[in-house]
């Protein structure tokens, strides 16, 4: 009897953990992370974005597929040459489904102010006075919800390079910033396993950030 | 069960699917049947699907079998579904046409007699920042508008005047509720200005003709400004100005904000410092105390409450042409209220629904020479709308507005007193109907009724925009516009009712990265205007008897992509009008209408300095007015009028800014026209003396000083 009842347990305990992270999904994003590190034209980048979309459609309770199709909007605002504002308003909108599935996610909030970053590049003059508080105050929240969130600091570190070139002021803050955010992703890569499915990209931003500083 | 006879029947299972895929082809196309690359082809639940490919093919295999829906999906395009059924074999998938999705953004939009300003929307003329940085409009929203085609300078009034019509004609809505006495209280020909601040708006929409039927009682205009919704930051925001002050202390969080100012302005030591040509015997002074609060609600929605309370006043002597002396005495004091608070929210079933309520106070304590005059002027609106979108192609506007209108003066020492009530309903409903991206058609009806004038009308409104080329489109717009008299005339005739406008407008409209270009000719026929005997101080015999019109045409271009770190607008508007109202027996040009009109305004930006230069030059061709000793009305015209302004922007510190300015740097002096004496003298001759500025020139020192944790907040950040 003891036996059986342990079984039970087990088996529950699988069933449990298989839809925590159920293996399909795994594979799925799996590979479609590894196709999106081999893009090279917008046609690739589209092609990944939908692949993203259609795990998006199937697993429905994951936020991590809108967060990489935002993702990868707002990379192709940045690298490709197209309707970029469109691509961020695009990237703006699955944001938005990402929040929806999980509320308060450190990740999804810094993704959303780096969009609003790309925004700002296209029209500093007409955007920057209005929208890099929007971006700043994104970042700050970010960082409150994961102190441990290396792509929040080094975006709020970005920002803060600009608002000191711009003022003419020392690069001090920014530096800081910078060099704390390069600890947090040596923290994360000691996290990295194989399934690892979150967010890891920014480190060479980061590294751009740091190599103004010395 | 043995769970190991388990796993190995389901890794057989899993084999033999794996064995069987299908291959899934075929093509999607658009509406033209051209291919369409980049639309995502899937099976509902499942992970499998692909991408179509430059041509429009797509080709996957699948191991999900029996009946299935296959999914068409694109951004900007309506998703698609259709059923399948999947065995070993391949399927071969008919051609898909994907239908494009109409929307805000890659539509026509309406733009006859509209011009906005917004962050957030496209076909946008100014940018919300652009109405506090334009060089002499001095933080004022009608100042900066003035630069705007479709308007006219008054200078010795200050308000907004479109296209031939009078300040009254233009209607001022905050949040869609009106705004009643929406300019500071002035004496004749000493300017007045907007009495709400420019940063607590965050967009503003202004029509100069052909307007939604959610707006009325406007012959000539709608403005209509939008408070901003959701404050992000804790933050306190300190003024210094040459002519004041003012302290503004913000709480916010995720959900909630809150704002209170105070500010409180004396021009009594800028005018020791500068000789002015008005013979002040106390500068204008007063002081604002506004509150302005943002909750956004659980289910979604926003409930918004805007509070103000100000207090001011002013003492002068007009010298009358004729006379010796100081001329007439005139003592103003002004109290002013307004409360306004709406609740909004989009709801999935595609209606989005608006409420508010507003009530706008108003009193002036005048007195002229030695009479005290008492003059109170209370406005309430109550409003809700109810958008609803049947699907990207046809939506549908319906509100509901109700107005109480009180007004009533008072002659203090001899106790006589005139008032009237007042109630307004109002219904209007719009629809927009897309028949493409490319064509949009709007019909709306607006019906009225007011109790006072025992009065019901209907005025219908339509409009259609076509996209022309890639970046050029043309609308047009017309509709019927009823306005009731202004209340110094309905307070001595209730009985006297509407006036009556009817609007034609033909736009183009060219926009390209950066770049603007607009030009619209208009005309627009008035009837019913109030004619009445005697002067516009003692009007007798009121009646709806006047007529008339005015037709012009007008162009616009701004530019900001092609003068590195520039941007500048141009206006040019011509305006022929001509009609019959108040004392004028025969049609004669307003003098409110000059016939040509002209602004260029230039921003130029220097990193090096941290500073945005500014320069602002208006023109018209003068006023036209009634000179006794010549025959005939409005038989004669002043000199051009020119101002040219400058401003100078710098930003020190990322939350200090330092705004100088200089408005008429050059010291014209204008005149908007003449006053007469009533009696000829001696010689027989009217005697007459012209109506100027308060003083050739106005500078302006400011600094904003913004003081929060972020310490890269500053005030520009408000907007």
């Amino acid at each position: 009897m003891k036996k059986y009842i342990l079984t039970l347990a087990f088996s529950l305990l699988w069933i449990a953990f298989a839809q925590a992270s159920d293996p399909a999904f795994i594979a799925a994003m799996q590979k479609q992370l590894t196709a999106k590190k081999t893009i090279t034209n917008y046609e690739q980048s589209q092609t990944v974005t939908n692949g993203f979309l259609r795990i998006a459609d199937a697993s429905d309770s994951e936020w991590l597929p809108y967060y990489y199709a935002a993702l990868l909007k707002t990379e192709a605002a940045f690298r490709f040459d197209i309707d970029k504002d469109k691509s961020l308003d695009e990237a703006l909108e699955l944001v938005k489904k990402a929040d929806k599935i999980a509320p308060g996610n450190s990740e999804i909030t810094a993704l959303n102010g780096y969009i609003l970053m790309g925004k700002i590049s296209l029209d500093p003059a007409g955007r920057g006075q209005s929208m890099s508080p929007q971006a700043m105050q994104l970042f700050g929240k970010a960082i409150n919800l994961d102190r441990e969130n290396p792509r929040a600091v080094s975006l709020m570190s970005q920002m803060e390079l600009g608002m000191a070139e711009f003022f003419g002021t020392g690069p001090e803050k920014a530096c800081g910033m910078a060099r704390m955010s390069l600890d947090l992703y040596k923290k994360e890569e000691a996290k990295i396993t194989d399934e690892y499915l979150l967010p890891t990209w920014g480190k060479m931003q980061a590294d751009q950030v740091a190599s103004k500083c010395n | 069960m043995n769970p190991r006879l388990l796993l190995f029947i389901t890794f057989i299972l899993l084999q033999t699917q794996a064995f069987a895929q299908a291959t899934i082809q075929g093509k999607v196309l658009d509406e033209k049947g051209l291919p369409l690359p980049g639309a995502n082809i899937l099976i509902k639940g499942s992970y499998d699907g692909a991408t179509s490919e430059e041509d429009g093919s797509y080709q996957f295999e699948t191991d999900v079998k029996g009946s299935q829906v296959l999914v068409f999906k694109f951004v900007g395009f309506k998703t698609q579904e259709l059923a399948i059924t999947l065995d070993h074999n391949s399927l071969e998938i008919r051609q898909v046409k994907l239908v494009e999705e109409i929307t805000e953004m890659n539509s026509v939009t309406i733009s006859a007699g509209a011009m906005e300003a917004s962050d957030e929307k496209k076909a946008v003329v100014l940018r919300p920042l652009d109405i506090v940085t334009t060089s002499g409009a001095m933080g004022d929203i009608v100042g900066a508008l003035q630069t705007l085609p479709g308007t006219s300078t008054v200078g010795n009034d200050g308000r907004l005047f479109v296209r031939g019509g009078d300040a009254s004609e233009v209607g001022i809505y905050i949040d869609g509720l009106r705004v009643g006495n929406a300019y500071g209280s002035s004496t004749s020909n000493v300017p007045t200005r907007t009495r709400f601040n420019p940063n607590i708006f965050k967009g503003t929409f202004f029509s100069t003709g052909g307007y939604s039927a959610e707006y009325g009682q406007a012959l000539s205009s709608a403005l209509s400004l939008n408070t901003k919704d959701h404050s992000l930051r804790t933050q306190g925001d300190l003024s210094i100005m040459s002519v004041g002050g003012g302290y503004a202390h913000t709480l916010a969080n995720d959900t909630q904000s809150i704002s209170l100012t105070g500010n409180y302005f004396d021009l009594k030591p800028y005018q020791k410092l500068i000789k002015q040509d008005f013979d002040w015997e106390r500068a204008p002074y007063g002081w604002d105390v506004e509150l302005s609060a943002q909750q956004k609600l659980k289910k979604g929605g926003l409930v918004k409450v805007l509070a103000r309370t100000e207090a001011g006043g002013m003492k002068l002597w007009q010298v009358q042409p004729g006379e010796d002396g100081r001329g007439m005495f005139v003592n103003l004091h002004n109290k002013y209220s307004y409360a306004q608070s709406n609740w909004r929210n989009s709801y999935d079933n595609g209606w989005s629904l608006f409420g508010g309520i507003s009530v706008s106070s108003n009193k002036d304590d005048l007195i002229i020479d030695t009479t005290p005059i008492e003059r109170k002027n209370l406005l309430s609106h109550a409003k809700f709308t109810g958008i609803k979108d049947f699907s990207d192609r046809i939506s549908m506007k319906v509100g509901a507005e109700y107005f109480i209108h009180n007004y009533s003066e008072q002659l203090k020492t001899e106790n006589q007193q005139r008032s009237f009530e007042e109630g307004e309903a109002y219904f209007f409903t719009e629809w927009d109907w897309y028949l493409s991206k490319k064509l949009v058609l709007r019909g709306g009806l607006r019906a009225g009724n007011s109790q006072l004038a025992d009065q019901s009308w209907i005025d219908p409104r339509v409009s259609l925009a076509y996209q022309v080329s890639v970046f050029g489109q043309v609308s047009i717009a017309s509709g019927q516009f009823h306005q009731l008299p202004i209340e110094n005339f309905r307070v001595i005739d209730p009985t006297i009712g509407n006036s009556k406008a009817k609007h034609l407008i033909l736009n183009y409209l060219y926009q390209k990265e950066g770049v603007m270009f607009r030009a619209e000719t208009f005309y627009k026929s008035y009837d019913d205007l109030i004619r009445f005997e005697g002067t516009p101080t003692y009007p007798t015999l009121l009646r709806n008897a006047g007529s008339g019109y005015a037709r012009g045409i007008d162009f616009f271009l701004r530019d900001r992509q092609n003068i590195k770190n520039t941007d500048y607008w141009i206006s040019y508007s011509f305006v022929d009008s001509k009609r019959s109202y108040n004392q004028y027996d025969t049609e004669v040009q307003p003098d409110f209408a000059p016939k040509h009109n002209f602004s260029l305004v230039v921003k130029h930006f220097i990193p090096a300095l941290n500073s945005q230069l500014g320069t602002t030059f208006s023109f018209n061709d003068g006023y036209t007015f009634t000179d006794p000793n010549e025959s005939g009305e409005m038989n004669s015209k002043t000199k051009s009028y020119q101002s040219l302004s400058l401003s100078w922007s710098y930003l020190p510190k990322p939350n200090l800014i330092i705004h100088f300015a200089v408005q008429n740097v050059l010291g014209r002096e204008n005149v908007f026209g003449y006053s007469y004496a009533r009696q000829p003298n001696g010689q027989g001759v009217f005697e007459s003396l012209p109506t100027g500025q308060p003083a050739p020139r106005f500078l302006f020192l400011g600094i904003f000083l913004t003081l929060s944790k972020d310490k890269t907040a500053n005030n520009l950040n408000n907007l």
